[in-house]
């Protein structure tokens, strides 16, 4: 693609994890189109794409919308393997789905091997905080543990939704940056690069 | 309006027929602006279902792989995608993962199809049911409350309060009230029902009544018209139509009939015809030899034919059975004729068991198999023999005799040829032999059989094997054997074999290649012996200076190539022990035996060294006394002189001694030989004794004619210790003395260094021996005499201090007693001549008080 002459805009693979009827869609929705949808419907895969403006530039923005339910959990290291950043998302009101992320998170650095893979944390149904399981402390702190951000959301009012998206993709852009930077010094080979990837990690 | 585009799907893959909610923005305006909706090139705008302009969902189409989405809109053209939808078809096994749910409990039961969940459904007191299930009670509680009851609603042991207390345990009691009062609502509602119903549906109900009449009226006059019977007239055409059915059929069942019976007699026919031309069909068969067929047509034949009464067909089948004793014997013939392949013998042998062949086919064939062994090896050796007589050497005793010649030559090629040609015949027939008789023996020659043969074919077997190691021993030959040098590869060709029978017994074969192995150590070491006595003819006296053994010839070196290449043939044959071989040396005399053949190349090699020592003997008869001491005598034919040659000898032993043989013992044992060391000590011993005579000779060949020159020299020009001219200086032949043994140490020095200080001490004791001994028979000695004796001794004593034994300083003391006392001045003038010569003589006698 970038050896088109006109210059295609960066595009940044994002992928939505986290239990079932956490929100996911929701989020994504609400990112894409505005709209809250309101009736549960659950998600197999869904694929997104669109161009948003990220700090003055282009981009595009690609969103795997995946399956939480534990049916589909067989095909999700396949998903997994294209993204470049995660969401992973919990409800607030809902204990089991704060749990399930440990497992995400899990299979997320297993498929990806990367410690540092662009990552967040998100509790979403921030509306929803008279119905609170899951305390502010305990998403921080699990959080500040693996060494990613935090971001309570609200598909229904719009809370914080640009910004996971937004932060999200800083961080894949920052991340691509290094990279870049470090096959530019060293070799511009691509195999090496990968190579090289490899030995920095 | 802008065109549309397509920014979400959900899903993003799916089946034909899958529910695709399409996103994006200007997705049209309504459900009519939307001119076309593709999914990965499938059309599905009619299945679309326009939403919003963000939103449509269709079904996807029987598209195959990623593709596009693509919508075209009336207001806003033909769109784009940003996003892909990926079709697949799905297809289900028992091991492919899917997500459909399948149901595995029965259909029956806790469902919407029993009973019980309408109660659940609609409650009878119009209450909703409680969600929670932990509140209600455990079935077996209510059992026991209300024994014998239920809380089934359409059951005759219907409880109300088993109804209550499971449905409505936590109802409150005004709910309760308030649902009381809704049943009796929907009772009384049930009662008045009929009425209300019948109010409701009055034209309908009198519809009815007057259809009611009107069939009613139509009956009546059926009974009017044709009376109460009916159906009489019906039953009539049945039974008739029913005749008229027999009668229809039984022509065709007659046909039916008839044809069965043309067609059994047919059958019948074609069974007579097979029989009448069984015999020319057999023959034919036989032609082709195709007895299989033959086979299948006469067992059909007997199963026909085999019981019957008919003399015709007894005559026929009497002759058929004829055919078939001929086939037996053809068969038979067959079988017995070698060589086949194992596959047809087999096939043979099924035939003949088929054709009930009274005996045992498949024994015959390992006997004919046996016989054919046993004849093809003696064929092959008669063939060989008779080709070895034609050769010429009628007499065998001839061909132990040494002589090279092409008949010679050809008659152990002949021998040679046939041990190979016994071992290829053992090794490709009695492979065959044994897999026949392992599968007669195993059942395979679909036959029982005989468990009580199979000592005797193993006996056959071995005895095969025993004729051919029989025939393979005598074609080596008697006596001395003329198959030297060809063991190692007769040994080969035996082990190959061996290898080839490594399923079936085979011990005369192994010990076949143990005698084999055994001789060709023998004929190994024979024939190095026998090289090695040749050497003597290769010696070409070119000298290599060996450090600390002095000039040695090639000789050594020869030796060690022909042992070593001895054993190293033997490493690589007999020495080197196949899988189930026994150890060769086993026993004492073997070793013993082994031994004795390598002293024999030893001694021979000893010999051979002896043998080249005495070659200049007889020029040692032509050497001159005139230049006794001239070490540059020269032989006319080689450039060295005898002398040179026994020294070389002489070093050689040494070197032979102390070097080559325990260097070929360590490498003979190493290679698998008994111990060696009684043979090396043996061998050892006697070249230190050749060394020994040797040198002795080498002595005496110098010393001999030094010794007969002193006299002569001594009074040259007729000299007399009893003149009375006075001394000038040590008289010439003290001078020739010393300047021969000069020429000695120089020789010596040159060639056999570590034996100069022994050869030279010894030649100076016969010296001075002679010396004295001439001294001592002069008459009588003048003054001026006795001052030359004085001056000449102290010469000599001087000059050979070096290798001046206990018995020379007495000679000499000896000679010096004899000579008349000198006065002082005589001693001085003596004194003074000699330190005159020793300035003289210093450079030649350089050679003498060189240190060591």
């Amino acid at each position: 693609m970038s050896k088109k002459p006109a210059p295609q805009p960066a595009l940044h693979k994002v992928i939505m994890v986290g239990d079932g009827g956490v929100g996911k869609s929701a989020l994504t929705l609400q990112f894409m189109y505005d709209e809250f949808v309101e009736d549960y419907e659950p998600t197999k895969a869904d694929s997104y794409r669109k161009k948003v403006i990220l700090d003055g530039e282009e981009v595009q923005i690609d969103i795997l919308d995946t399956a939480g339910q534990e049916d589909y959990a067989a095909i999700r290291d396949n998903y997994f393997r294209s993204g470049e950043g995660f969401l992973c998302v919990f409800s607030i009101t809902d204990e089991e789905s704060f749990q399930a992320t440990q497992e995400f998170r899990e299979q997320i650095l297993r498929v990806k091997n990367d410690e540092n893979i662009p990552f967040l944390l998100v509790g979403n149904k921030g509306d929803l905080d008279e119905k609170r399981k899951v305390t502010l402390n305990e998403a921080q702190s699990r959080a500040q543990q693996w060494g990613v951000p935090y971001v309570e959301t609200s598909a229904k009012t719009r809370e914080n939704v640009d910004k996971v998206f937004f932060d999200l993709m800083r961080e894949i852009r920052s991340r691509k940056m290094e990279d870049n930077k470090i096959s530019n010094g060293r070799g511009k080979d691509k195999s090496k690069r990968k190579k090289l990837k490899c030995t920095i990690l | 309006m802008p065109s549309p585009v397509v920014t979400g799907v959900s899903p993003k893959e799916g089946p034909p027929g899958t529910r695709v909610t399409i996103r994006g923005e200007n997705l049209g305006t309504k459900q009519n602006d939307i001119l076309g909706v593709e999914i990965c090139g499938c059309d599905c705008t009619l299945s679309t279902e326009w939403k919003s302009p963000n939103k449509i969902i269709a079904r996807s189409g029987p598209g195959k792989g990623r593709g596009q989405i693509v919508i075209t809109t009336s207001s806003g053209g033909r769109g784009s995608c940003t996003v892909e939808f990926r079709g697949y078809f799905e297809r289900i096994g028992p091991l492919k993962e899917s997500a459909v749910w399948v149901e595995e409990a029965s259909p029956i039961g806790p469902g919407p199809w029993s009973k019980g969940t309408t109660f659940h459904m609609e409650d009878p007191l119009g209450l909703s049911v409680e969600a929670d299930d932990t509140k209600k009670l455990p079935e077996d509680d209510l059992q026991d409350l209300f024994p014998g009851c239920n809380g089934d609603l359409s059951s005759e042991q219907f409880s109300p309060g088993w109804f209550l207390l499971q449905h409505h345990q936590s109802t409150s009691f005004d709910d309760l009230r308030v649902g009381l009062a809704y049943l009796k609502r929907k009772v009384d509602g049930h009662k008045e029902g009929q009425l209300s119903f019948l109010k409701g549906n009055v034209s309908s109900v009198m519809e009815q009544l007057e259809v009611l009449e009107a069939l009613q009226a139509a009956f009546q006059k059926d009974i009017d018209d044709f009376g109460n019977d009916k159906t009489g007239k019906i039953v009539d055409a049945i039974m008739k139509s029913k005749e008229e059915g027999r009668v229809l059929f039984d022509g065709v069942l007659k046909g039916k009939e008839k044809a069965d019976r043309t067609r059994n007699a047919l059958g019948v026919l074609q069974r007579f015809r097979f029989l009448f031309t069984l015999p020319a069909a057999i023959d034919r068969s036989m032609q082709r030899s195709d007895y299989d067929a033959i086979i299948s047509d006469y067992s059909r034949a007997n199963n026909l034919f085999g019981k019957t009464e008919v003399n015709l067909f007894k005559q026929v089948l009497a002759e058929v059975k004829l055919k078939v004793i001929e086939i037996k014997s053809v068969l038979k013939t067959k079988l017995h004729t070698m060589p086949t392949t194992l596959e047809a013998q087999k096939k043979i042998i099924r035939n003949l068991v088929q054709l009930e062949y009274e005996g045992d086919p498949g024994w015959e064939a390992i006997n004919v198999h046996v016989r054919y062994i046993n004849g093809q090896l003696n064929d092959c050796y008669k063939f060989h023999m008779a080709n070895l007589e034609k050769l010429g050497s009628p007499d065998p005793k001839s061909k132990g005799k040494r002589d090279k010649n092409l008949e010679k030559q050809n008659s152990v090629t002949e021998r040679v040829d046939c041990i190979e040609d016994l071992c290829d015949i053992i090794s490709l027939l009695l492979p065959e032999l044994w897999s026949l008789g392992q599968s007669y023996f195993s059942g395979d020659l679909y036959m029982k059989p005989d468990q009580n043969k199979l000592a005797e074919f193993k006996s056959n077997t071995l005895a095969c094997i025993s004729e051919m190691c029989r025939l393979v021993r005598t074609s080596v030959g008697q006596g001395k054997s003329p198959l030297v040098g060809w063991f190692p590869h007769c040994l080969q060709c035996l082990r190959a074999v061996a290898s080839q029978l490594s399923q079936i017994p085979h011990d005369p074969l192994t010990a076949l290649i143990h005698h084999f192995r055994m001789e060709c150590v023998k004929s190994v070491l024979v024939n190095a012996a026998e090289q090695v006595k040749e050497l003597a003819e290769k010696e070409n006296w070119s000298q290599v200076h060996e450090p600390s053994y002095g000039l040695i010839t090639q000789l050594p070196g020869q030796f060690k190539n022909v042992v070593e290449t001895a054993v190293t043939t033997l490493k690589e044959s007999a020495l080197q022990k196949e899988a189930k071989e026994a150890e060769l040396f086993d026993s004492d005399p073997l070793q013993k035996e082994a031994g004795h053949l390598v002293l024999g190349i030893f001694n021979n090699y000893i010999q051979v060294i002896d043998q080249l020592s005495a070659n200049g003997e007889e020029e040692q008869m032509s050497f001159s006394v005139s230049q006794m001491g001239a070490t540059t005598f020269r032989q006319n034919q080689t450039s060295l002189s005898w002398e040179e040659k026994l020294l070389s000898c002489i070093c050689n032993v040494k070197y032979s001694e102390e070097t080559v043989l325990p260097g070929l013992c360590t490498s003979a044992t190493a290679a698998g030989l008994p111990p060696l060391e009684w043979v090396l000590r043996e061998a050892v011993g006697a070249l230190g004794g050749l060394r020994s005579r040797l040198e002795f000779m080498y002595i005496e060949a110098k010393s001999d004619p030094l010794v007969g020159t002193i006299e002569p020299s001594m009074y040259i020009g007729y000299f007399d210790w009893d003149e009375d001219l006075p001394p000038k200086s040590v008289r010439p032949y003290a001078n020739e003395i010393i300047a021969n043994l000069i020429g000695v140490h120089a020789q010596l020095e040159r060639s056999c260094n570590w034996m100069k200080d022994s050869a030279l001490t010894q030649i100076v004791e016969t010296v001075t021996e002679e010396v004295s001994r001439l001294i001592l028979c002069a008459a009588r000695m003048s003054h001026e005499g006795a001052m030359q004796a004085n001056l000449d001794i102290a010469a000599l004593k001087y000059a050979l201090a070096r290798y001046t034994s206990e018995n020379s300083q007495r000679f000499l003391a000896e000679a010096l007693e004899a000579i008349p006392p000198l006065d002082n001045a005589k001693q001085k003038k003596v004194q003074e001549l000699f330190e005159n010569y020793k300035t003289r003589m210093h450079l030649q006698l350089y050679a003498f008080t060189q240190k060591r």
